[in-house]
């Protein structure tokens, strides 16, 4: 312990009577450790925000879709661009006949707008069956979903997502139990949602306005749907549910007329190509750190050398060639972890920023690995020099001028 | 305690062998104060680093309280040099980043020893009857040439060696201060019991010593 201390000492006094020198050795860990740390943390914020997108769509789901696509889009495109078609209640009773179906949701979608009486905005309406909570994960924060109740007795109620609440009400929590008016007509707001986040691209589940399907049909008078999410039971082969689905809506419609979409799907595809691009990245990164770690390994061959007689001296009086071995190891390994170190913080700072836009994070394995990778690289780039400073002959060393 | 038998040194010079140290048969007792005497270049300092094992020699044995050395590992080595002898040099080496007190603590740092003061304290004493006492926290560099040895000597003493070997160590002092040292060493003989191997070329350093060795051309000539 007390010799821990000893080697850490010794190599801190050095470092301070070469400070300049030290600064610059350890630049090029630090550059080494910010590429890759940062690289990580924004893999890692890409993956939390294709998780989020994946929660948002919900797990199990596909979505039946008019018109012909060949992937996936954003679900809230109006019925003009998937052409002709529009489902109505006779499908989704037909739907619900496949026995792998859990969920047959109906959903309606309308730009509205929403007032509070005091404030009015635009937004989205989204009237769908009382299953839409569950099926794309969507929970209250205040108050409660509508039920299926409330969809068959078309009760006037809704429920709102928290920005359009926040915006109308002031408040999330204040607009519970207010009066909504949509296009004039008014619905006592029973729910208020938890911020979803998402929104890049996708859909902005937090602005819209959910009311139970059949309560929407006076906004809706030819009771007809945009899209029909499909929620299969668990452990069902989505691609066997897809050609279910299919066969039964074939009976009444052709080929090109609908669409059975599976975003979830699509998104991990997604995913997994971008874990692999980021991973080749981090590699890349990782090369620097080697020229950081060759940065290390030419200045302590010099420091080697400019303390021959000091080796020498120390030989004398007793140190072994261990001792030597370890001080010089050392002093690379705490060059290396200073650059590690201050590699993390300049990362962390800069994620900082970014978190305003992306939510890229560093989370406690990428800290050990960047500790534990700077420590490796002082240890592989240390060796060699250390091991020189050991192998001298103590009374060459000693004579050394 | 030591006994060198048959100890060469060589080296290979322009394709020649060349012997710094020729055909060394010498015994060194406990307790005795030996002045290793001859001219420049003949061989003594080659001689003083056999004995203090930081050299080995190309051919002979020597052994240490009976123990062949070259037999002994790096570690065992060190750790001879580190408790069983202490250097003093011409050139006083000690290192100037470190401040006096961290000079002579440094044998402490790679000894296992177990001493009933500590190593602070030791350092104390010594530096207190050498009178470096206030100079604990300067620079080796800051201080004189006297008290630059003293402090060499301080650090030679810290983990009670049983011998001191020293060499030219007023080569680079006056006279007066020279005998200074020379009486410190003496001192650590007569009342330490240390045994003091003193290396010189000058005769009247060497009056100090009870036993004389003569050093020619890398062979004693006299002992
Ligand atoms: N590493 C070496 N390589 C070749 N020759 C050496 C080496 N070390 C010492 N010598 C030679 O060995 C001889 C003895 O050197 P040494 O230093 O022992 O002399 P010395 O008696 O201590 O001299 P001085 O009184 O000047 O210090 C010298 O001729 C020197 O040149
Ligand atoms: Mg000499």
């Amino acid at each position: 312990m007390q010799y821990l201390l000893f080697l850490i000492k010794g190599s801190l006094e050095d470092f301070r009577r070469n400070k300049g020198r030290t600064i610059l050795t350890s630049l090029g860990i630090l550059i080494g450790v910010s590429s890759v740390v940062l690289l990580m943390s924004f893999g890692l914020g890409l993956k939390k925000y294709i998780e989020n997108q994946f929660e948002s769509l919900g797990t199990n789901l596909v979505r039946i879709v008019p018109g012909r696509i060949l992937s996936g889009g954003g679900f809230r495109s109006g019925p003009g661009a998937f052409g002709g078609i529009r489902f109505d209640e006779k499908d989704v009773a037909s739907l619900k006949r496949i026995k792998e179906a859990e969920y047959i949701i109906p959903v309606f979608t309308k730009t509205i707008t929403a007032s509070s009486g005091k404030n009015s905005n635009i937004a989205d309406l989204y009237a769908s069956s009382a299953d839409i909570f569950l099926g794309i994960n969507l929970k209250t924060k205040y108050g409660a979903a509508f039920t299926k109740d409330d969809v068959e007795k078309r009760s006037k109620v809704a429920v709102v997502g928290p920005k359009i609440a926040a915006k109308l009400y002031d408040q999330e929590v204040k607009a519970l139990d207010k009066i909504i008016k949509v296009q004039d007509q008014s619905f006592r707001i029973i729910g208020v949602l938890e911020a979803k986040g998402g929104g890049f691209g996708g859909p902005d589940l937090d602005s819209f306005v959910y009311l139970p399907y059949k309560t929407a049909f006076s906004l809706n008078p030819d009771k007809k749907f945009m899209v029909i999410i499909a929620k299969a039971r668990t452990k069902v082969d989505l691609e066997v549910f897809r050609n279910d689905i299919k066969k039964q809506l074939l009976k009444r419609y052709k080929e090109d007329d609908f669409s059975v979409i599976q975003q979830a799907e699509l998104l991990s595809a997604i995913s997994s190509i971008f874990s692999i691009i980021n991973t080749v990245l981090v590699a890349i990164a990782a090369i620097s750190l080697l020229v950081g770690g060759i940065g290390i390994m030419n200045i302590m061959y010099v420091t080697v050398t400019e303390r021959i007689k000091e080796i020498g001296i120390r030989r004398a009086i007793g140190a072994t060639r261990k001792d030597i071995l370890f001080q010089f190891l050392a002093e690379a390994v705490f060059l290396s972890l200073i650059g590690g170190l201050l590699g993390l913080t300049v990362s962390f700072l800069i994620v900082l920023l970014v978190q305003r836009v992306f939510p890229a994070y560093i989370n406690l394995q990428t800290v050990a690995i960047a500790l534990g990778v700077s420590s490796l690289i002082g240890i592989i780039f240390g060796v060699f020099p250390a091991k020189k400073a050991a192998d001298l002959s103590p009374i060459e060393a000693i004579r050394y001028e | 305690m030591i006994k060198l038998s048959n100890v060469f040194k060589e080296y290979k010079l322009d394709g020649e062998i060349f012997a710094a140290v020729k055909n060394i048969n010498l015994s060194i007792n406990k307790g005795e104060f030996i002045a290793i005497l001859g001219p420049s270049g003949s061989g003594k300092s080659t001689l003083m680093h056999l004995i203090g094992l930081l050299d080995n020699p190309t051919r002979g044995t020597i052994c240490v309280e009976g123990k062949d050395v070259s037999k002994l590992s790096d570690s065992q080595l060190s750790l001879l040099r580190n408790e069983f002898v202490g250097f003093v040099f011409q050139q006083f080496n000690l290192i100037n980043k470190l401040t006096v007190l961290e000079n002579i603590l440094l044998p402490t740092i790679y000894s296992k020893q177990k001493f009933s003061a500590s190593p602070e304290e030791r350092a104390f004493s010594l530096m207190e009857r050498f009178g470096i006492k206030e100079k604990a926290t300067s620079y080796p560099n800051k201080l004189s040439g006297g008290q630059q040895q003293r402090v060499a000597i301080t650090r030679a003493l810290i983990n009670n060696p049983k011998v001191i070997l020293a060499d030219e160590p007023t080569g680079n002092l006056d006279t007066k201060t020279g005998d200074k040292i020379l009486t410190l060493l003496t001192e650590l003989n007569r009342e330490d019991k240390i045994t003091v191997i003193l290396v010189t070329h000058e005769a009247d350093v060497a009056v100090r010593a009870k036993r004389k060795i003569q050093i020619r051309d890398g062979e004693i000539v006299k002992s």
